[in-house]
């Protein structure tokens, strides 16, 4: 150890209590913006993961202009062809094929407008659908008329599975498409707003009942690794979308999604003006200490100026105590910190209003943060920066600093 | 003299002094002024919440919000106003509706809606349809065959006002009605969901359709003040037949109350960041006070002070600099609440983002009595606390200790 | 020849609206190797004068030179370097960095210079055996006493080679015994060394040390 250094240190020691709380409030906020930043993002991902895994899948390859008319008559014509581009694809770790058409759902006394979708087998591939039926059990293929359908549309039917249901929409040429068919099993995802509304049906039979030949609406892919989906949308849209001279376009989660990552955008600076406000705060609670220690030592740095010590050198001494405060405030507070995040990462933490909010969203109602270098980086970051922002100040004044005037004063 | 002694000790050092103050003061600002913003988004999404059809309580037949259909509903309307008009408090409103599921389809498209069949004069006063049309012009009473209808939907449909649109509904005897209408409005609301799921015809073509003859599906009550809900819902609930159904808002909007609740929770855990974060300082501060006058404080006990009347003295200037941080946190609370109360806080550029939380897009931060006297009452009980131990310190010096130190 | 020449030299302090003339016209040359005393009463200007030759304060008319250096002329970095290698400086009070040891305050004016830890280590033992604290290296200031600390000063003046050695008033905070005893060891280090030595003081017994004598009184300097 230099000596500079080896006198900042013992500087530190000259008045443990002060030194001590000043790290601890380094600390604590390290701690704090450490968990929470844990948190926003263990949310992050957990909500991006029930849309994806249950809707939109990563990537989807519709045809132009579904996206926003959900017209029935925009379909990919040929899917197997994008099928075999996918299979040669080796991110992709499923995809499936959905339709979706307007229908009219009626029980024996009750009617509800709704969108019915045809699903393939692949769907089990894919999505987390199967993994929510509550009752009866999961479509095949093979089987045709038979559905599946969301537990409070079944509850406004007054169905349960083993009952018929008739259906009524419009066929792509327009005429009437009717038929009836079997409850074979209840969904219950946990989100009203999906379980209020969904109705499935193979997807053989959809494409017969609705006249589509071999179309369908949507091909979900599901990528190996959320990283991966950039680059293969990108490969996707020369090989597919270029192919068919632009019929065809390959949308990605946030386009599939548009309000999700401006909602998460949203949640995240709400989140940064706290932790800006509460590091400000800390930074007030610090500055003292960081201040007294010149005001306290000014006869003392009067002295090495005397001696013929450079500005720039008391400075670096300086720097050098509030580097060594502020590591060591932030080594103990990083440490906490991931243990209290690890801990609340395993059990989970229950926030009184959350749980309801939760069945909305479609998250578990216990949230988990999840540390990851991202939450720990940001959250070290702010408390660096704001401790680099805080030691500017009393830095400054010791360059002002004159021998004379600063050795005369107590 | 005490009080005069500690105000002096305290202007001592005046930078150390202000840069503590200005530690309490923000943390009492941001305590303040971030329950004021999330209590003025809770606020409005219950505001809106109400103005979109919810009002303050609905009454309807038993079992209605399982089975939102024709067939559940209350069959003496006449009988039923009659009663609220004689036990409403003096400036209630209330509207009756049919309400029920329906298929909305033009030629081209088709989309699943909820059909509301309203009272256009009393319905203007008491939630948001008359105030939010952007085209074309609101019901007119006298019009069986006009209908309303939101943005969101008028595009998906592909459609505009003048144009013609099929509703489909089943009616009290289970058959499938429809009607054909013509779109005379377009409105806009809060959140695109409620602009999908809404469209608006009278009351008498509504219950024409659904041949409900003068049945009702729903009543919606405004109160002339919120408070007094969850009251005057069990008032109604004992004088209403028991068929009916009661139920205030809270019940009606459970995200909304789930919100709050979150709110809340949040608020309070911020109380004790900022607080802590605070405290960290405050407590250094006093104690570098306390030590750097511990020859001063050996004298007093050598002239006979007791060591509680040190604690006290110690403790009193504390209270001093808590309480002008305080005063200075809530005047700059107060401030910024005041300062954004007309134009609010837009958050318009996240749209996408205020929508999928359900949040209002502009938010006018609101201040409550209960919150600012919690934070001051917080920020003074606590930090009075945590400076008991420097003031503790200060009273442990002996005399001959004190005086050795240099 | 002459290691510092003062040149009618003024500084004026303010205070408030007044006008503290503390040097009023001094002109000074000192040879090299000199032992000279710097003798007035409080008030006179001799600390205001020993700060100027120390290049820790600049004038307002007049110029110093020192070992060849305009003083006036350098800026703040080069007076700061000026210092470090060619002035050793003794305080009458507070000469050590409280939380070095006495050793390492020896070193400190070393280290400034940039010598290598070894030779600093062995030059600064070296000193602290001259000036009699051999055994008491890894003491901290606060553990010596006020005679000691004051060797330790003499001890850390002359680490850096320095050209000049200037003491105000070293002696003021001592006992007469122990302050004699301090004057010789400087007086010593002068013969032994060749180092210019300026104290000022206001002591009669210090005085005597001296080979040369200047009295200042009023920013004046009377007589020699």
């Amino acid at each position: 150890m230099s000596l500079y250094s080896y006198m900042a240190w013992r500087n530190i020691w000259r008045n443990p209590r002060r030194s001590l709380l000043t790290m601890g409030a380094i600390a604590f906020a390290t701690v704090i913006l450490i968990f929470m930043l844990s948190l926003q993002f263990g949310n992050y991902s957990t909500i991006i993961d029930s849309v994806v895994k249950m809707r939109t899948g990563h990537l989807q390859v519709q045809a132009t202009g579904y996206q926003e008319n959900r017209d029935i008559h925009l379909a990919v014509a040929d899917p197997s062809q994008v099928a075999a581009t996918l299979d040669r694809a080796p991110e992709v770790s499923g995809f499936t094929f959905r339709a979706h058409a307007f229908a009219l759902v009626s029980s024996d006394n009750r009617s509800y407008g709704t969108v019915v979708t045809g699903i393939s087998d692949r769907e089990l591939t894919t999505s987390s659908l199967a993994r929510t039926i509550s009752e009866g059990r999961f479509l095949t293929e093979d089987e045709g008329a038979q559905a599946l359908v969301g537990n409070i549309l079944a509850k406004n039917l007054r169905v349960k599975p083993g009952d018929e249901v008739a259906l009524l929409g419009q066929g792509l040429d327009g005429s009437v498409a009717a038929t009836i068919v079997t409850v074979r099993g209840i969904l219950s995802s946990g989100q009203d707003q999906f379980d209020r509304v969904s109705f499935y049906i193979p997807l053989p039979y959809f494409q017969e009942l609705f006249g589509m030949g071999e179309a369908v609406h949507e091909i979900v892919v599901i990528a190996e690794r959320l990283e991966d989906v950039a680059g293969l949308k990108q490969r996707l849209e020369e090989e597919v979308a270029g192919d068919t001279g632009r019929a065809l376009r390959v949308l990605d989660w946030k386009e599939l999604s548009p309000g999700l990552l401006e909602a998460i955008t949203l949640d995240l600076m709400t989140g940064f003006l706290f932790y800006i406000v509460l590091i400000v705060v800390v930074a007030f609670s610090i500055s003292n200490t960081f201040i007294m220690a010149i005001f306290e030592r000014k006869k003392e740095l009067g002295l090495m100026l005397a001696l013929g010590s450079r500005p720039a050198r008391l400075t670096g001494i300086l720097f050098l105590e509030y580097g060594m405060l502020t590591t060591l405030g932030l080594a103990a507070g990083i440490l906490i910190g991931c243990l209290v995040t690890l801990y609340f990462g395993a059990y989970g933490i229950q926030i009184p209003g959350m749980a309801e909010m939760a069945r909305h969203y479609g998250v578990p109602e216990r949230v988990f943060p999840q540390l990851s270098f991202l939450s720990v980086g940001i959250g070290s970051g702010l408390v660096v920066g704001i401790s680099l922002c805080t030691s500017l100040i009393p830095v400054w004044k010791v360059r002002r600093l004159r021998p004379v005037p600063a050795m005369a004063e107590g | 003299m005490l009080l005069q002694l500690a105000w002096r000790n305290i202007w001592r050092n005046p930078r150390r002094t202000i840069l503590i103050l200005a530690a309490v003061t923000i943390a009492v600002w941001s305590m303040v002024f971030s329950s004021a913003l999330m209590r003025g988004i809770a606020d409005q999404m219950v505001r809106n919440g109400i103005a979109t059809l919810t009002g303050h309580i609905q009454i309807h037949q038993q079992g209605f919000r399982d089975d939102p259909s024709a067939a559940m509903h209350m069959k003496n309307p006449t009988e039923l106003k009659q009663t609220l008009q004689d036990h409403l408090p003096p400036g209630a409103l209330f509207s009756a509706r049919v309400r029920t599921n329906a298929v909305a389809s033009n030629a081209r498209h088709s989309g699943g809606v909820t059909l509301v069949g309203i009272d256009p004069d009393r319905e203007k006063k008491l939630s948001f349809v008359s105030s939010s049309i952007i085209s074309g012009n609101y019901l007119d009473a006298e019009d069986p065959y006009g209908i309303i209808i939101g943005t969101s939907l008028m595009n998906s449909l592909k459609t505009r006002v003048g144009n013609k649109l099929v509703v489909m509904a089943q009616d009290t005897r289970q058959k499938m009605s429809s009607r054909a209408f013509r779109i005379t409005g377009e409105y806009r609301a809060e959140l695109e969901a409620t602009e999908k799921e809404f469209v608006f015809i009278t009351l008498p073509a509504a219950q024409n359709l659904l041949k409900m003859d003068e049945a009702l599906s729903e009543i919606c009550i405004v109160l002339p003040d919120r408070e007094k809900v969850r009251e005057t819902a069990a008032a109604l609930a004992r004088i209403l037949p028991k068929d009916h159904e009661i139920l205030a808002w809270q019940e009606m909007l459970p995200l909304v109350t789930a919100t709050l609740r979150l709110y809340e929770s949040i608020i309070y855990l911020w109380y004790l960041v900022a607080f802590t974060a605070m405290a960290f300082g405050l407590v250094n501060t006093f104690l570098m006070a306390v030590l750097e006058r511990i020859r001063e404080f050996g004298l007093l006990r050598a002239l006979g002070m007791k060591s509680r009347w040190i604690i006290q003295g110690v403790m009193t200037e504390s209270f001093f600099l808590l309480v002008i941080g305080i005063a200075l946190g809530n005047a700059l609370g107060a401030i910024s609440v005041i300062g954004l109360s007309h134009t609010g806080i837009d958050l318009s550029v996240f749209a996408g983002g205020t929508q999928y939380w359900g949040l209002p897009k502009i938010i006018y931060p609101v201040l409550l009595a209960s919150d600012a006297i919690l934070v001051n009452g917080i920020v003074l009980v606590l930090g009075l606390l945590v400076s008991g131990y420097p003031a503790l310190k200060a009273s442990h010096f002996t005399p001959v200790e004190a005086m050795a130190h240099t | 020849m002459c290691i510092v020449e003062c040149e009618n030299v003024r500084k004026i302090y303010r205070k408030g609206t007044q006008e503290v003339v503390a040097l009023d016209g001094v002109s000074l040359k000192i040879k090299k190797g000199e032992f000279l005393a710097l003798a007035g009463p409080s008030g006179s200007g001799k600390t205001t004068l020993f700060n100027v030759l120390g290049g820790l304060d600049r004038v307002d008319e007049g110029c110093v030179i020192l070992d060849g250096d305009e003083l006036n002329q350098l800026t703040d970095s080069r007076l700061a370097e000026l210092r470090l290698r060619k002035i050793g400086i003794i305080f009458q009070s507070f000469n050590l960095i409280p939380v070095l040891s006495a050793l390492e305050n020896v070193e400190f004016v070393m280290l400034l210079q940039g010598i290598p830890p070894a030779e600093r280590n062995r030059k600064a033992k070296e000193l602290l055996g001259d000036v009699g604290l051999g055994g008491l290296y890894a003491r901290r200031p606060a553990e010596l006493s006020g005679g000691q600390q004051q060797r330790v000063a003499v001890a850390r003046a002359l680490a850096g080679n320095p050209a000049i050695v200037l003491a105000d008033e070293p002696t003021a905070n001592l006992d007469s015994q122990t302050g004699a005893r301090l004057l010789a060891l400087m007086k010593e280090m002068n013969q032994t060394r060749k180092v210019t030595f300026i104290f000022s003081t206001h002591d009669r017994m210090v005085m005597e040390y001296a080979s040369r004598l200047v009295h200042i009184k009023d920013g004046r300097i009377r007589d020699e």
